[in-house]
């Protein structure tokens, strides 16, 4: 009994004796960082990791009181969201910059996570910029995001094949079905089994990327820009969904699409089963490189397909870099971002990463243009590249959006009418949440 | 006199003593379990959004609760839930009977057997539904091959199905935890006498006849446990479908913790999502209350 009791009082006082260092832990770190600048980065894991410890460890070089920390989080946008609203909603000091994807900067803008960086970010630098990546990052007057990258979706394309079968690109997405199954079809003659296009169709956020580019190039929108209301419910966007499910899911593109995001659709293109291919430009790297991909060098890249009558459309995307509201080094992380979106540094990652730079005088640039000459065709892209709606209630919008196609599209029998009624009225509903009280 | 104020006040240090000692684990538990279950309450009565900090957290009473009800994609995923539920704790219970039935078996190579069959339970959810991911894959999955061999055209995209990815989901759920059961019911097994199946030998009952009569009703409370943490288990489902599906496509394989995470974590929207884990609480706890009763009666039945 005695002892039992004494080996409690031990058990007890260890318990004790290890919950205080946890307070005073905090306190100890915290003493730290104020010697040495510490810069907190919250990205993702990059597909050239080498290139990025070059870059970091160039920035170390030229301001030795500076020492960026870098946190990887997922490289999926939703995941990495997740972790980092985690983290700002907590208003936790242990981030400083952050990349953001290109539908965040209204959101964390609302929520006072991101800092205003209109004093920093001058008019004549963001003049150097694209504008499309410019104005995602500007949210009621004022930016919030330095643009690093941008993306937007591209058509990929067999041209050892297309030209086999004498097709040039095609600009309509029913000439894109058509020659698509010509091909498939000779091919299979020939044994070889392929499928006709990949695409990104799971219930995700990029399945509003690609359904945004069908309904936009039907002369529809998912929301009016100009009168704030959904038009997912109106002739052309449902034609453009219509179209979709009934010609290319389960028609040219395998059924399995429906639960494709880009890893899958892609391995599909690079395996050389698919004859038409969209995603967004770190694919042409990915695509032409001989040890990843089995049909480098016969990749095609050109602008995605319209409907007869529309224009084409491509979704933006692109990741910023932004400073946390709550950094406690707001100066030495402005310096880190200048680095990392100087002209200098985007042109190593175009050149070395494929990742297309944000500043227009790269597109000029000879060095580029040699190395990368599908940056040229890119530009034009870019230029015309389309936001998602911008709102920083976005997540909820989107979660309604991918809902509404997925169910649509996965179900050959589905009331599209219907559907996309129900989703406009529940998005306007999101649409009317008042920012005050 | 003097003997009993020693042993009373004997009595009051052994008790202080017994609460400190009880300390740390009922602080454990309150800042772990009572903290967020009060809070997740309060802020289930707030509208709150995240996005929004200039809207503050108004008091709105039981609003939330309100457009929950009236939520179809609450509902969609509480049915979804539910069938989930059903279907998987009644097949991993009745897998775990029989694993357990053939584990407790004198056979060779008994321990090995044994060890094997705890490996789904112990491998991490997360892993093994990307495993399950892998096996259901449209180009590449294990499960395709076993059906067609290598007639690569018949393929089939089984996730890209809304009822089979559903199945999917719960066949996989049934796969990792079905050795829990059936290592609570060889618990309950275990504590059987071998003297009454003797005697029921003698007496010349059959194995039908034994199984019924003797395993079936000694092993009940074993079971009925087992039945009660993979149902509370079973009900907060999250991970397999975060991994597997995001709860795609169509929606089908969307469950009330998936969908609580989406509105918390994705939109924001602090106090409605709270209001989804409330609910998930409520439903659990009951089952919970449900089941104690059932295990309490039947376990005085017995002992009586």
């Amino acid at each position: 009994m005695r002892r039992l009791r004494i080996i409690s009082w031990i058990a007890l006082s260890i318990f004790i004796f290890c919950s205080v260092p946890l307070f005073l832990f905090n306190t100890g770190c915290k003493k730290k960082e104020d010697r040495a600048k510490i810069i907190r980065f919250v990205t993702w894991r990059p597909h050239f990791p080498e290139v990025w410890d070059e870059l970091v460890k160039k920035f170390e070089a030229i301001h030795p009181d500076i020492k960026i920390v870098r946190e990887i989080g997922p490289h999926s946008s939703t995941a990495f969201h997740d972790l980092l609203t985690q983290k700002l909603k907590n208003k936790s000091p242990e981030v400083d910059v952050f990349l953001m994807d290109v539908i965040w900067p209204p959101e964390f803008a609302a929520a006072g996570w991101a800092m205003p960086l209109d004093d920093l970010f001058e008019e004549s630098e963001r003049e150097k910029f694209l504008e499309g990546p410019i104005m995602a990052n500007t949210y009621e007057g004022k930016i919030y995001g330095v643009p690093l990258f941008i993306d937007s979706g591209m058509l990929y394309y067999r041209k050892d094949l297309l030209e086999k079968y004498g097709f040039s690109p095609p600009r309509t997405w029913q000439e894109m079905v058509k020659q698509a199954e010509t091909i498939v079809q000779g091919e299979l003659k020939k044994g070889v089994e392929m499928y006709g296009f990949s695409g990104q169709f799971r219930q995700y956020e990029g399945l509003v990327c690609n359904m945004m580019e069908y309904i936009l190039s039907n002369g529809g929108y998912i929301i009016n820009p100009e009168t704030g209301r959904p038009e997912i419910a109106d002739k052309p966007a449902i034609e453009a969904v219509r179209f979709v499910r009934d010609e290319i899911i389960g028609k040219i593109a395998p059924r399995g699409s429906l639960t494709y995001a880009e890893p899958e659709s892609l391995a599909l293109f690079v395996q050389g089963r698919a004859v038409f291919h969209r995603n967004w430009p770190y694919a042409w790297e990915v695509s032409n490189d001989p040890v990843r991909s089995n049909v480098a060098g016969k990749v095609g890249l050109t602008l995605l397909p319209s409907f007869p009558g529309g224009r084409s459309y491509s979704t933006l995307g692109g990741w910023q870099l932004g400073i946390s509201n709550f950094s406690k080094n707001k100066k030495a992380s402005w310096e880190f971002i200048k680095f990392l979106a100087s002209q200098e540094t985007q042109k190593v990652m175009a050149l070395r990463t494929g990742r297309a730079p944000t500043r227009k005088a790269l597109y000029e640039d000879e060095e580029i243009i040699n190395a990368c000459p599908h940056f040229s065709d890119m530009k034009d892209v870019f230029l015309t590249a389309y936001p998602r709606p911008i709102s920083p209630l976005y997540p909820a919008i989107s979660h309604l959006l991918q809902r509404y196609f997925s169910r649509v599209l996965s179900n050959k029998d589905s009331d599209i009418k219907s559907e996309a009624e129900n989703t406009s009225q529940e998005i306007e509903r999101i649409l009317k949440i008042k920012k005050v009280k | 006199m003097k003997n009993i104020i020693r042993i009373r006040s004997l009595t009051r240090r052994e008790k202080v003593f017994a609460f400190l000692l009880l300390l740390p684990c009922f602080s454990f538990v309150a800042t772990f379990a009572f903290y967020p279950i009060l809070n997740s309450f309060y802020l289930s009565l707030h509208n709150i959004i995240l996005t929004f900090p200039g809207l503050g957290q108004p008091f709105v009473g039981f609003e939330n609760y309100k457009n929950l009800i009236q939520d179809k994609v609450a509902i969609h995923s509480l049915t979804n839930t539910i069938i989930f539920v059903i279907i998987t704790v009644m097949l991993e219970v009745f897998c775990g009977l029989i694993i357990a039935l053939i584990i407790n078996r004198q056979f060779r190579a008994r321990g090995w057997v044994r060890a094997a069959i705890l490996v789904p339970w112990a491998i991490p959810t997360v892993v093994a539904s990307q495993m399950w991911r892998f096996i259901f894959n449209d180009n590449y999955g294990f499960f395709n091959f076993i059906l067609f061999g290598s007639n690569v055209a018949a393929y089939r995209a089984w996730l890209a199905e809304p009822l089979f990815a559903f199945s999917a989901i719960m066949l996989a759920d049934i796969w990792k935890t079905s050795p829990f059961a059936a290592l609570i019911i060889l618990a309950g097994l275990q504590t059987i006498p071998d003297d009454l199946y003797e005697s029921a030998k003698i007496e010349g009952a059959n194995a039908w006849q034994r199984f019924k009569k003797i395993t079936l009703p000694l092993i009940k409370p074993a079971l009925l446990i087992a039945l009660l943490f993979r149902t509370m288990d079973a009900f907060r489902v999250f991970d397999l479908v975060f991994v597997m599906t995001q709860g795609g496509p169509a929606d089908a394989t969307n469950v009330l913790q998936f969908y609580g995470y989406k509105k918390i974590f994705a939109e924001g929207f602090m106090g409605y999502g709270s209001t989804i884990s409330v609910i998930v609480f409520l439903i659990t706890f009951l089952i919970c209350l449900f089941y104690i009763r059932v295990i309490g009666t039947r376990l005085f039945q017995y002992r009586g």
